[in-house]
């Protein structure tokens, strides 16, 4: 059932030749999380705003569980916020913090306490609760806003960035925490990243925006293994790039060799696009639809992936193969032969 | 070593154009006025006894501190819906705000003290359109006097405390009051719980500037008083041309200066407290 629905949703910002969102529309089940991926500028942190009310669109319509929310000030809204900086109160202690929402929505003293103490045990951050902001680290902080944003359980959970100020690995612990939480929760959630392995660890849903747009709204496997264009696949995990002619529909010819693709346009000029993790080495006599021979130009070693870039007649190739395999031991100068299946080719015009 | 003989300059111009002359005062107030009315060298307390023992030196205490506290109350809460005006408007238009508000310090105080005749008088355009409208029959008496004295105090404390608001309220995150009103606080709400205590130490310091400065004002009690109001400051000028009484009036200054001091370092301390907290 749809709880967030985004009809042609435009933000024009005075002076600005482009709208920084340009009439997006998606709908969102209850209970999801969706990540808003993309570059900074492209509109994800402005139409998260909109959904809070902090920013006013120019056109379009947000309705939340089937109420249209467009017009609501911010505080008419019950979301639930955490900012990219927390924005936590520096007066007030953890709990006063957690309490606020609470506060405005007039829940009696006794029972505040108590969903205090819930939302702050829920946050792993039971004995901090008499901590001013800055007693404590920048997880705790973050745990801090996560816990008085969900504390007057709202309708919706939106998050702005709220990993970037952490160090890395922090960053992924908090991560799991956050969508571990919102699962228990079921609380609709929108999550604003330009981080596309945040984007794809945590989110049910990811809509990859460019200049305003949606390019792309699937589930995570989908966008990475399907992206629907140019931009996804090179803003999304890595490619080899091929530039390719269209002989026929499904046979495109790149370089010294031809390849077939299970789509291709029409005919004309287009760019091939491989996941690395797509193309594998071929043991000798075994065929393929596409197989290419290549030079191993580089080699790095990552542990558990080894990834190869490698000349081919098609042009440069990357290949992931993991540890202990035979081409796990190839060196740079090494021949071998990559196959790679139709289906895993994404061509785009070019 | 560098930093300080670049410091010399403004130490020198310090010395010699503030120190020195608040020794010499000091050195003054010791001397004696005898039944003549002529000063004679000496060493003596007397001064500062006939000071301190004299009832209307503390009525003129007690008028300097009401009036300035007042006048510096009603500055900071001018300035204070000024500065959140500022603070909201679109930054290009910030700079000019900014400086509409405290343009005033740009007009001598005396050709402002003018202006307000022109506006406060019998005359003057309130009493124009009060007795023109019939609201009364006779002018309202709002210069010359301790009211005009208020106003004018206020309106001149007001572009230091829009001063000292703006800056410190800059630094205020704008962010914390969006996070508010997403926990479902109102305006209003937001503005209580969150802004103003947030504000607390830039409208302290503000009203402690307007505070000292209005304990220290001569021109706008003077001008706007009417030889009516009597503060610490127009009776140290009035001993000294006046009544030519030369070591009253340098005693009167240094009890002046001695109780700013310690009332700015008593400040110092408190909100060195309340930071700590």
């Amino acid at each position: 059932m749809t709880h967030l629905r985004l009809e042609r949703l435009t933000r024009r910002f005075p002076g600005t030749a482009t709208p920084a969102v340009d009439g997006i529309s998606l709908d969102l089940p209850q209970g999801a999380l969706l990540a808003l991926l993309g570059p900074s500028g492209c509109g994800k942190t402005t139409t998260l705003r909109m959904i809070a009310g902090l920013e006013a669109p120019d056109g379009g319509h947000i309705q939340v569980a089937g109420r249209d929310v467009t017009a609501l000030p911010p505080h008419k809204r019950n979301m639930g916020v955490v900012f990219q900086s927390y924005a936590l109160f520096p007066h007030l202690s953890a709990a006063a913090n957690v309490a606020f929402g609470l506060e405005m929505r007039g829940v009696p003293r006794a029972e505040r306490a108590k969903r205090v103490a819930d939302a702050l045990t829920l946050v792993g951050l039971d004995g901090f609760a008499a901590r001013k902001p800055r007693q404590l680290s920048g997880g705790q902080q973050q745990r801090v806003a996560l816990a008085r944003a969900l504390a007057p359980q709202p309708d919706l959970l939106l998050l702005d960035e709220p990993l970037s100020a952490l160090d890395a690995k922090l960053r992924e612990e908090v991560r799991d925490e956050i969508r571990a939480v919102q699962q228990r929760l079921g609380t609709t959630t929108v999550f604003v990243t330009h981080d596309q392995t945040e984007a794809l660890a945590m989110a049910d849903l990811v809509a990859v925006m460019n200049q305003g747009r949606i390019e792309q709204l699937a589930p995570p496997e989908e966008v990475f293994e399907r992206p629907a264009t140019r931009f996804v696949a090179t803003f999304v995990g890595r490619a080899a790039i091929l530039a390719a002619e269209v002989v026929a529909p499904g046979l495109l010819r790149a370089g010294g060799a031809t390849l077939q693709a299970a789509e291709t346009p029409q005919s004309g000029r287009a760019e091939i696009f491989i996941r690395p993790h797509h193309l594998r080495p071929l043991a000798d006599g075994e065929d393929a639809a596409n197989a290419l021979p290549a030079r191993v130009t580089r080699r790095t070693y990552t542990g558990d992936i080894i990834t190869l870039e490698c000349n081919s007649p098609a042009g440069t190739l990357l290949a992931e193969v993991p540890g202990g395999t035979p081409a796990a031991s190839l060196r740079m100068g090494d021949t071998l032969r990559l196959g790679v299946d139709p289906g895993d080719l994404r061509v785009f015009p070019a | 070593m560098i930093g300080l003989l670049l410091c010399l300059p403004a130490a020198l111009i310090l010395a010699a154009g503030f120190v020195w002359p608040v020794l010499l005062l000091g050195r003054i107030s010791f001397n004696r006025t005898n039944d003549m009315g002529a000063m004679e060298q000496a060493w003596t307390l007397e001064t500062y006894a006939r000071i301190v023992t004299d009832d209307f030196t503390w009525d003129l205490a007690l008028n300097t501190i009401t009036l300035s506290a007042g006048a510096a109350a009603a500055a900071v809460a001018l300035a204070l819906p000024v500065t959140l005006l500022i603070r909201s408007a679109p930054p290009r238009w910030r700079g000019l705000l900014a400086l509409m508000a405290v343009a005033p310090l740009l007009v001598s105080g005396t050709a402002r003290v003018v202006g307000w005749m022109a506006i406060l008088g019998d005359q003057g355009m309130i009493n124009a359109v009060l007795t023109g409208l019939g609201i009364t029959s006779d002018p309202v008496r709002l210069i010359n006097n301790l009211t005009g004295v208020r106003i004018g105090l206020t309106e001149s404390l007001m572009p230091y405390c829009c001063l000292v608001l703006i800056a410190g309220m800059s630094r205020l995150d704008s962010r914390l009051e969006e996070a508010a009103a997403t926990l479902g606080a109102t305006r209003s709400r937001t503005f209580l719980r969150v802004t103003l205590p947030l504000a607390a130490p830039a409208l302290a310091a503000a009203f402690a500037l307007a505070f000292v400065l209005g304990v220290s004002a001569f021109i706008t009690p003077r001008l706007m008083g009417g030889g009516r109001v009597f503060v610490v400051a127009t009776e140290i000028f009035d001993l000294a041309l006046e009544t030519v009484d030369w070591p009253a009036a340098s005693a009167l200054a240094m009890l002046l200066l001695g109780t700013l001091i310690v009332a700015m370092v008593l400040r110092g301390v408190l909100s060195g407290r309340g930071a700590a907290r």
